[in-house]
């Protein structure tokens, strides 16, 4: 392969990646930066959109394509998609139509996850809070690997080819889709701190005791963070899997609570830009630390992806004692949702 | 009866401490009173019961003709009661602007579905927006508008914290102290604004104060409370000069 | 579903779990942090019970006091690494959080590591490991049912008279009750915190020392408990030291007996959705009596 072609492949792997982070990091933001709600667990909100994706999407593909088979949409997987791909590929437009539905299931997915984890503590004091978020976090993976007809056990399964259509392309075609629903959902964060309700969740994190004097009900506010910040989580895993085009039960707390923190702790908490900023620079060293890595390989006694949670974990601790407001440094005061009358 | 506030009888204590011991007042429309005492003697908690963010162990409180005992502060501060805190506590990272636009009730941008369209919301932020202007004149708070709350002097954060009330279109405000540590012609200057919006618009206050200095020439009645319980109520010169409260304050 | 040998299991893993509970509530009333790196202790102590016994052939319960030194050491590193400088810097619960969490990755990633390192250079077996093997039967029962609950019963008592009956413990309990106070009249809280942090570390020690005895383990055994250690805590009460005792019992009736129970009304699949009881436990704790099963008595006052 020629060395733009391998730029280009690299940069387009790179992006996708950093679409679907940026879509959590926004997620997350507006849940702790904006809110003030340290959710330690949008692992299960993003594994939730995966997973539904991947299990709900052939078997919708196959009844809404109108397709009649005996054969099993999670057990003969391969089998059945493709019966599913070649009409995907022919159309690109009932394509597109999948997708925005397999996305519409992983925000419902998400909101789902992210409800039932915040339900027993929302009302609760931020530590009650985090711990649950967190225990929650863990079970999906559990579920997802011992209960074989959620998504097929350990080995996963596929899922159609919503992007069959673009050919060669495809990775480019996903690419582009990943960026426009990133960029929709960022520029939907900026709007949303605009409203009066951006203003009174930045209040709530403030000053809950005098946003509660001022009528403002604490637990329907944090609800509708954690619900809007899930859904997000959701989209990203959902996108996730279309983009790679299987899920397996392998998300992992590392990737997809962790690595989020470390970005908006990076760019800086409570900024959508800070998080757009953090998002990129991580992505972009760590893509560019694994193709390096990968000289270590066969050198070291263990599998080197251990060496990132090394790395990172002391990264992190590094950020926090001595730039916690984040390597991008943000101004003082927040972009006012208001201006006065002059 | 006619009063715009009635406490009877209530009671609080934590654990060993009573902290109110059976307070019976009333607060009638349209005037301006205050509430004194030594450190101590329960005044801080008896705003916190009427305002629900405690519950009386006994006792009534009725709000015109409806009993709010017991009721939470989200409510009381919906039927149209404002308090502000001892120590002003801002919402850091918000404009002076913005922390006086949270205090706007039911502002149907706050809802999620709302928020979504602009058009649904963008008159009521207009008006709210005028309303807290005015009133930021009325404090002199106009040059500040923009400033994080975080950024502001003890004694604007105590302008932004009445501002707020003011926001509120409360027909009683409870006021926790509102001119400590306010210079005094600054202190003069909010009397006599409460005053002004007394007669402007009818509303009632109710405070509580230490500086008698200052306090006592605008109000209309004083409550002396001392130990939980209630000393002495009426005009100034009646409660001042009554010989159970000078004892209570020389023995404090 | 068999009585007898369900009541085992479930003493021995509420004693482990009570005991990993206790340095959470521990650490949680002096350093006012709910510790994420508990997992990571746990997962330590354990393979250092599985190495010293695989590699260098001695007893597996020696692992106990050998882990109790080193995790306890871990979580002086943890305090006096990450803690301690956010601390002076007063940064937030969640920041505090967010250390504890990162250093629980890294915790993860050198487990991993020397779990790769005995498959590769070792070339012993390193992830889904059980001693039970190795254990001896006292009265027809696992070993490890002894010890366990005589590791508990003996750390409590310890605990108690260190807490109420030595200068330490008095001072350790003072800077949990008031430590501003504390500081005033002399007491080196930075010190006592340190000693919590010690304490906890080697109660999870012991604790994750003698899971290799009763579970398999392998190097996200931490991760995978941590939800029900932090259950534990919750339901006895996160602010009463003795009530993770309390937790770990019901914890571990309702996930032991509880599974057996449901597998054999419904069958064996059920088992697959264990990891979901602590969650339901959790949830109704919280919604019920968040402030644990201790702080249901005290609803008067309020």
């Amino acid at each position: 392969m020629s060395g733009l072609d391998q730029l280009i492949l690299f940069t387009t792997d790179l992006l996708a990646l950093f679409a679907v982070y940026l879509i959590i990091n926004i997620g997350l933001n507006l849940q702790q930066g904006i809110t003030g709600i340290p959710n330690f667990g949008i692992l299960f909100a993003v594994a939730g959109g995966a997973y539904f994706t991947g299990g709900l999407s052939t078997r919708l593909a196959l009844s809404l394509l109108g397709i009649h088979t005996d054969l099993s949409p999670i057990f003969d997987n391969v089998s059945v998609l493709a019966l599913i791909n070649p009409i995907l590929k022919s159309q690109p437009i009932i394509a597109v139509g999948f997708m925005i539905l397999f996305l519409a299931i992983g925000g419902v997915a998400g909101a789902a996850m992210g409800l039932i984890s915040s339900a027993p503590a929302v009302r609760l004091r931020e530590d009650y809070l985090a711990i649950t978020l967190l225990a929650f976090g863990e079970i999906l993976n559990v579920i997802g690997i011992g209960y074989q007809p959620l998504i097929g056990g350990p080995p996963g399964v596929s899922v159609p080819d919503v992007l069959g259509w673009a050919g060669e392309f495809r990775f480019y075609a996903g690419m582009f889709a990943l960026l426009f629903v990133a960029i929709a959902v960022f520029a939907y964060a900026g709007y949303l701190i605009k409203t009066p309700l951006g203003r009174t969740l930045r209040a709530i994190r403030d000053n809950e005791i005098v946003a509660r004097s001022l009528g403002k009900d604490i637990t329907r506010y944090r609800t509708v963070a954690i619900l809007i910040g899930s859904t997000l989580c959701g989209f990203a895993g959902s996108l996730w899997v279309m983009y790679s085009g299987a899920v397996t039960p392998t998300y992992a707390r590392f990737d997809w609570t962790f690595l989020p923190w470390l970005m908006i702790l990076l760019g800086g908490m409570g900024s959508n830009r800070g998080a757009l900023v953090g998002t990129f620079i991580f992505v972009a060293l760590d893509k560019l630390i694994i193709y390096y890595k990968y000289t270590f390989a066969g050198i070291l006694p263990f599998d080197i992806v251990w060496l990132n949670y090394l790395l990172l974990g002391l990264i992190t601790i590094l950020i926090l004692i001595y730039r916690p407001e984040g390597l991008v440094r943000t101004w003082q005061k927040e972009p006012s949702s208001v201006q006065p009358k002059k | 009866m006619g009063s715009l506030l009635q406490v009877k009888g209530v009671k609080r204590s934590f654990g060993n401490l009573h902290a109110l011991d059976g307070v019976t007042l009333n607060v009638e429309p349209k005037t301006v009173s205050i509430l004194i005492g030594p450190n101590g003697s329960g005044k801080t908690t008896l705003v916190n019961v009427i305002t629900g963010f405690q519950k009386p162990d006994e006792g009534q409180i009725h709000y015109g003709s409806t009993e709010i005992t017991g009721w939470s502060p989200q409510q009381v501060y919906g039927a149209g009661i404002a308090r502000t805190f001892q120590i002003p506590s801002m919402f850091g990272k918000l404009t002076v602007l913005e922390n006086l636009l949270v205090a706007e009730k039911n502002h149907p941008g706050e809802s999620f579905a709302k928020s979504l369209f602009k058009r649904l919301w963008a008159k009521h932020e207009a008006d709210a927006v005028e309303k807290a202007s005015k009133i930021s004149q009325l404090l002199g708070l106009s040059e500040q508008l923009n400033t994080p709350a975080s950024l502001l002097s003890g004694g604007q954060m105590k302008l932004v914290e009445i501002g707020r009330a003011l926001m509120s279109d409360a027909n009683l405000y409870l006021l926790d102290e509102p001119v400590s540590g306010v210079n005094p012609t600054l202190a003069h200057e909010i009397f006599a604004r409460i005053i002004r919006l007394r007669e402007q618009y009818g509303i009632t206050f109710f405070i509580i104060e230490h500086r008698l200095d200052i306090a006592l020439k605008y109000v209309d009645y004083v409550n002396a409370m001392v130990s939980g319980k209630l000393l002495a109520a009426g005009p100034p010169e009646q409660v001042i000069n009554d010989p159970k409260v000078i004892e209570a304050y020389l023995g404090a | 579903m068999e009585l007898l040998p369900t009541i085992v299991g479930w003493l021995i893993y509420s004693a482990l779990l009570s005991l990993m509970a206790l340095g959470v509530t521990l650490l949680y009333k002096t350093t006012k942090v709910a510790n994420f790196a508990h997992a990571s202790f746990v997962t330590v102590a354990a393979y250092v019970t599985y190495t010293s016994t695989v590699i260098l052939s001695r007893n597996p319960y020696l692992g106990a006091p050998i882990a109790f030194i080193v995790v306890g050491l871990v979580g002086l590193l943890l305090f006096y690494a990450v803690l301690e400088p956010m601390r002076r810097r007063n940064s937030s619960t969640v920041m505090l959080m967010i250390g504890t969490l990162a250093f629980d990755i890294i915790m993860l990633g050198i487990t991993n590591i020397h779990a790769d390192y005995l498959n590769t250079v070792f070339k012993v077996p390193s992830r889904n490991v059980l001693l039970s093997g190795l254990d001896f039967k006292f009265m027809g029962e696992p070993g490890i049912l002894f010890v366990a609950l005589g590791t508990l019963a003996l750390c409590t008592v310890a605990m108690y008279l260190l807490l109420n009956f030595t200068t330490l413990g008095i001072a350790l309990r003072a800077s949990m009750e008031n430590p501003s106070l504390s500081e005033a009249i002399g007491i080196n809280v930075s010190m006592m915190l340190a000693v919590s942090w010690f304490i906890a570390g080697g109660l999870a020690g012991v604790a994750g020392a003698l899971l290799p005895l009763w579970i398999e383990i392998s190097p996200d055994i931490g991760t995978v408990l941590l939800a029900s250690i932090f259950c534990a805590s919750i339901v006895g009460g996160l602010d009463q030291i003795y009530g993770a005792i309390l937790g770990g019992l019901l914890l571990g009736f309702f996930d032991v007996v509880g599974t057996s129970v449901l597998a054999s009304v419904v069958g064996p699949w059920i088992s697959f959705y264990e990891p979901v009881i602590p969650l339901i436990v959790l949830s109704v704790t919280l919604i019920v009596a968040p402030r644990g099963l201790a702080g249901l008595r005290l609803r008067r006052g309020k």
